[in-house]
């Protein structure tokens, strides 16, 4: 019976166990029960220390997807802070003329996130590194939380821990919300799983077959849900990717990796050639009874067909377009203003016939919008930009069936938006019309 | 029919209740997304693309499944559906835990006092047997007998 303390299997150091039987009080002691039961649930040999700062996934009030603020007190009266300083999922979407919500949104959002003030407070008692670091792309230059490789972390945000453990090479687990302040407090985390060199072993060949450079966004959902919380090791990809892992590389790899984590559990891929690891090791990397998934444009149009439309009304116009989930990097801002720009001009017209929202970090937004000519001409086509996350917008339910469009396979996921590929939302976003 | 599998209780319990089946990951993060605002009653599943379980009620039921997936979200979920009352009794792993549902899981144990009882390492041969509907008696030791409806 593991919630019996007397008779773990996991080792820990006598630091460890005083601090169990409370040698810094009751607060810290609790927080060291959960990680010690958390990793015995794990079958985690010990707790290891970890090496650098932490990405959290709940920046939001909201009750029910937030830690309770009664929690994050009791953490915060204590005097417990992590180790490191950390950096936070998007921020909540109060920039409400961004976002194209309507009143009825606006005043909801607000009644949910009532207690976000407060929130904010204790997340920089608790170890928030600033005002900005609110992204799901921390990684970002402009952002600037890129862990070396092999750094032991506990990261949450899915979409954060597949791409710190497979392009950037770190270690992390999938870590939960609330779980993830609580280890890096604690300063350590169960050496389990995605920690060891064995539980980085791929269990599934992935052979991409297509003619073209897929959809990633489709991609990694096909292999989030064929390979569940296995690992991946995707050939083929090199046929189109720059194994230097340049922006165009690397922003391809996170769609593909959020996709991976939102469809199934994937924690880690490694792709021939490209990422680090399999740089290195290359199919030393499988393990020996692995499987093997082909994909091709067949396979991924299947997936596209099987999405099930959610609208209310399935022949409505569509009002509204989010994309953005997860953040987008300079490089795919500057694709959207390119893309949208080239539309335009081809149909001739000035502005979307969709209201259209483009999420990236602060810091992104930021030196996006120095280059003020583009800035400028987005802004009279009616897009408009957000540090939010679009996801939480639908958490009012008042966005529930309602035609909103996206390119993100996440957010078609969570909400019931309406998921095209890049190219083809392009061609709606300027026309007004799905097929 | 009676059938007893043996796995390991995480958070144990002694409990009885009727089988819901997800024969694939359970996103808790997408399952409980309607299910998380003050005036829960009950939790309707509303992970469109798990369709063994969308629109389901789990409230109260032992949900069996393989492993979770999604969003780590679902951290917190777990410790809201438990303290609305709106939780299922319990959850059955075929698989070892993974993380997201074990960290879930305890926290709300540890720090809101609402144990969703939890047994993983069931086995593929568990999750075969078990049908919707059945009814199932977990014990402490982590042991866990189907009972199919007369």
């Amino acid at each position: 019976m593991m919630t019996n303390l007397e008779n773990l299997k996991i080792k820990l150091s006598q630091e460890e166990l005083d601090l169990l039987h409370g040698s810094q009080g009751p607060t810290m002691q609790k927080v060291m029960k959960t990680v010690v039961l958390y990793g015995e649930a794990l079958e985690a040999g010990r707790l290891a220390d970890i090496e650098g700062p932490g990405h959290f996934v709940i920046p939001w009030s909201s009750p029910g997807i937030a830690p309770p603020i009664e929690l994050l007190e009791e953490l915060a009266n204590a005097g417990l802070k992590t180790k490191f300083p950390f950096t936070l999922d998007p921020k909540p979407p109060f920039d409400f003329e961004n976002l194209y919500v309507r009143p009825e949104e606006a005043a909801a959002i607000e009644a949910m996130y009532r207690n976000q003030a407060r929130y904010d407070e204790l997340m920089i008692q608790l170890g928030l590194r600033d005002q900005d670091a609110y992204t799901c792309n921390p990684y970002q230059p402009d952002v600037g939380n890129i862990p070396e490789r092999d750094t032991i972390l506990a990261w949450s945000e899915s979409a954060c821990a597949v791409y710190a453990n497979s392009v950037l090479g770190a270690r992390t687990n999938r870590n939960g919300a609330i779980v993830d302040i609580l280890t890096n407090i604690v300063g350590k985390t169960p050496l389990a799983g995605l920690l060891t060199d064995e539980g980085r072993k791929a269990t599934w060949l992935v052979e991409i077959m297509t003619d073209n450079l897929p959809n990633p966004q489709l991609l990694g959902a096909a292999i989030g849900m064929k390979v569940f919380e296995d690992i991946p090791y995707i050939v083929n990809l090199d046929r189109y990717l720059n194994p230097e892992l340049d922006a165009e590389t690397t922003d391809f790899l996170q769609e593909m990796g959020t996709a991976c984590a939102t469809y199934g559990a994937v924690g880690l891929f490694h792709v021939e050639n490209i990422t680090p690891e399999a740089a290195d090791f290359g199919k030393d990397l499988l393990d020996p009874g692995f499987q093997t998934y082909v994909i091709d444009e067949h396979e991924l149009q299947k997936l596209l067909d099987s999405f099930p439309l959610l609208w209310t009304d399935e022949n409505a116009r569509p009002e509204r377009c989010y994309i953005g989930c997860p953040h987008l990097s300079l490089r795919q801002l500057y694709w959207w203003a390119d893309a949208i720009h080239a539309a335009l001009k081809i149909h001739t017209k000035n502005r979307l016939e969709i209201d259209t929202v483009l999420c990236a970090a602060p810091k992104v937004l930021e030196k996006f919008k120095e280059d003020e000519s583009v800035y400028f001409q987005l802004n009279e086509a009616g897009v408009k930009f957000s540090p939010a996350c679009s996801e939480t917008i639908f958490e009012t339910r008042l966005c529930t069936g309602r035609p909103i469009l996206t390119n993100s396979t996440k957010l078609r996921a969570y909400t019931t938006a309406r998921f095209l590929p890049d190219e083809v939302l392009v061609e709606v976003l300027v026309t007004g019309k799905v097929d | 029919m009676r059938k007893t599998f043996t796995g390991r209780a995480i958070l144990p319990a002694n409990l009885a209740g009727k089988a819901l089946v997800s024969r694939r990951g359970f996103n808790a993060y997408a399952s409980f997304f309607n299910s998380l605002h003050d005036d829960a009653k009950s939790a309707e599943c509303a992970d469109s693309g798990n369709t063994d379980l969308f629109g389901r009620n789990m409230t109260d039921k032992i949900i069996c499944l393989p492993k979770t997936s999604g969003s780590t979200s679902a951290g917190a979920v777990w410790q809201r559906v438990a303290g609305l009352g709106v939780a299922p009794k319990a959850m059955l792993f075929a698989h070892s835990i993974d993380s997201l549902a074990a960290g879930g899981l305890i926290v709300a144990d540890i720090w809101t006092h609402h144990r969703i009882c939890t047994v993983d390492q069931l086995g593929e041969d568990f999750l075969s047997a078990v049908k919707d509907g059945d009814w199932l008696e977990v014990r402490e030791d982590g042991t866990v007998t189907i009972i199919s409806p007369q």
